[in-house]
């Protein structure tokens, strides 16, 4: 006969086992997904240093790359029907306290109007990628975009709310440095992960971020630079990540479960051996 | 007679078939949380039937409760017993480990395609006749407007289409405006993405609020020339009522 205590608390373990066998077969189910390109863009995580100040460098070499289909701004007036982006692929790293984010395209020229955006959102409110243009059933917040022109040389850490309210921000903490080559371009952006501005976008690691893209064609053509303003090529909302660090607790954590698991075993076991009269 | 646990193994494993395979073929695919949730159910009903009396507890636990003390096995037995023993703290701690690690994917987005319009676009109909110079206008206006995103061929694939997420829609589709009615895609075309409720994600839309460019007349007409164009009919309140 049975002991009726020991075999209630021996019935658990049984359901247990069939818990644990269930959910683990279908606790993680990848989401299905058969769009093309990437969805997103991952900041790496690097000791030392980032190669924020070289597009060529080699550190550069052995970080994957995201790649984003563009499309021309026909968003809003002014539009333009043809763009010379056709595509971007973006890199990113991290070392805990900075981040760069290099931009690779190609243009078959080299112009001083030539330029590459960053756009980030804001804080929580959902910002339309066109500047955070209004919307009408729902709140929006603002962007945080980042700005390189060749002829200029630098970033530019602007803010928007809505069209024309695109402005220069009081506090700059945004560097970029572009170099060409045989028709393509290379542009780190870098940054702080985190600011003091509240116009910034905040990057916590492990968090997820929406960013957009925009490129400017500046070659002249019939005396007008071919790309300026709002005629550009675009993308809507990605997503960029800074990879967590290795969080080590996790290991932790998993040997208490192996414990605890082995542990309620020897106790069941026992309670077994002595109750169960055979 | 067979063992309780051996029927109930025989149990278990066709309703996951049943749900898993069968269903499927007449009916949509069940998530894989819901096929969990029932074979719990399944499971805990197997449970509560082989523990109503003491010998039939005897009977089902009575094997598991002498394989697990171990006592008298030999061999093949106790090699099995150390296996469950061993496998079981491991599937604890895989558990554990994959339910703590940060995943690398990006949030999932429920996005609805096609939500519901405010209330004072339901029911409008569109004022102009289908007359061939209306829906030849609307064609020449849909070419001008809408086709570098909708493209020339109505099926979402227009020159500016791969940059954006989510894609423009396929007219030709029958998932599309087949579906609706004229009054919503007035709706959509005059308020564009911006005018979307917040289930519709409108931060990600490109799709323009024409308001701010065309009058009203040229948006009826589009919605003339695209339904022509894609070779679709919008749908009625007559065909909802038949």
């Amino acid at each position: 006969m049975l002991n009726g205590l020991g075999s209630l608390r021996t019935l658990s373990i049984i359901g247990l086992f069939g818990v644990l066998g269930f959910s683990s077969a279908f606790a993680n189910e990848p989401p299905a997904s058969d769009e093309p390109g990437s969805v997103s863009v991952r900041l790496y995580q690097l000791e030392g240093s980032l190669p924020s100040e070289d597009p060529n460098s080699s550190q550069w070499d052995s970080v994957p790359s995201s790649e984003f289909n563009l499309a021309p701004q026909v968003h809003w007036p002014p539009r333009i029907q043809e763009v010379t982006v056709k595509s971007v692929k973006v890199k990113g790293v991290h070392n805990g306290q900075e981040l760069a984010i290099l931009v690779e395209y190609a243009d078959p020229t080299e112009d001083g109007a030539d330029a590459a955006a960053l756009e980030f959102m804001v804080g929580d409110k959902p910002a339309h990628f066109a500047h955070g243009q209004e919307m009408l059933q729902v709140e929006g917040g603002p962007v945080n975009i980042w700005f390189w022109k060749n002829e200029s040389g630098k970033a530019v850490d602007m803010s928007a709310k809505g069209f024309k309210t695109l402005e220069t921000q009081p506090h700059q903490d945004v560097q970029a440095k572009g170099v060409w080559q045989n028709g393509i371009w290379k542009v780190v952006f870098s940054r702080l992960l985190k600011t003091d501005d509240a116009q910034d976008v905040q990057v916590e690691e492990g968090e997820w971020r929406n960013v957009a893209f925009a490129f400017w064609d500046g070659a002249v053509v019939d005396g007008l630079v071919k790309e300026k303003g709002g005629q550009k090529a675009v993308s809507t909302w990605w997503y960029v990540r800074a990879e967590p660090s290795a969080d080590n607790s996790i290991f932790g954590w998993v040997i208490l479960g192996l414990a605890l698991a082995a542990a309620f075993e020897l106790v069941i076991v026992r309670k077994l051996r002595k109750g169960q009269s055979v | 007679m067979k063992s309780p646990i051996i029927s109930g193994a025989i149990i278990l494993a066709g309703m996951f078939i049943f749900l898993k395979f069968l269903l499927p073929l007449v009916t949509a695919p069940l998530p894989a949380s819901l096929i969990y949730l029932y074979l719990a159910l399944v499971l805990s009903g197997i449970l509560i039937y082989g523990t109503m009396s003491a010998p039939s507890l005897e009977a089902m636990m009575g094997p598991i409760f002498r394989f697990l003390s171990g006592k008298g096995q030999t061999g093949a037995g106790q090699m099995a017993r150390l296996a469950v023993l061993v496998m079981f703290p491991l599937l604890v701690g895989w558990q554990t480990y994959s339910r703590l690690v940060p995943s690398d994917l990006p949030p999932a987005e429920n996005r609805t395609i096609h939500p519901a319009p405010p209330g004072e676009f339901v029911g409008l109909s569109n004022p102009y006749p289908k007359t061939p110079e209306n829906i030849m206008m609307g064609k020449g206006l849909y070419a001008a407007y809408c086709s570098p995103c909708h493209g020339a061929n109505y099926d979402g694939k227009g020159p500016a289409a791969p940059g954006f997420n989510p894609p423009p829609a396929n007219f030709s589709d029958p998932g599309t405006i087949a579906q609706l009615q004229e009054a919503y895609l007035f709706w959509r075309i005059k308020k564009g993405g911006v005018g979307l409720p917040v289930e519709g994600m409108p931060w990600k839309s490109a799709m323009p609020r024409w308001e701010e460019e065309l009058p009203e007349e040229f948006i009826w007409k589009i919605i003339m020339g695209e339904y022509d164009g894609a070779h679709q009919s919008p749908r009625t309140w007559e065909e909802e009522e038949e």
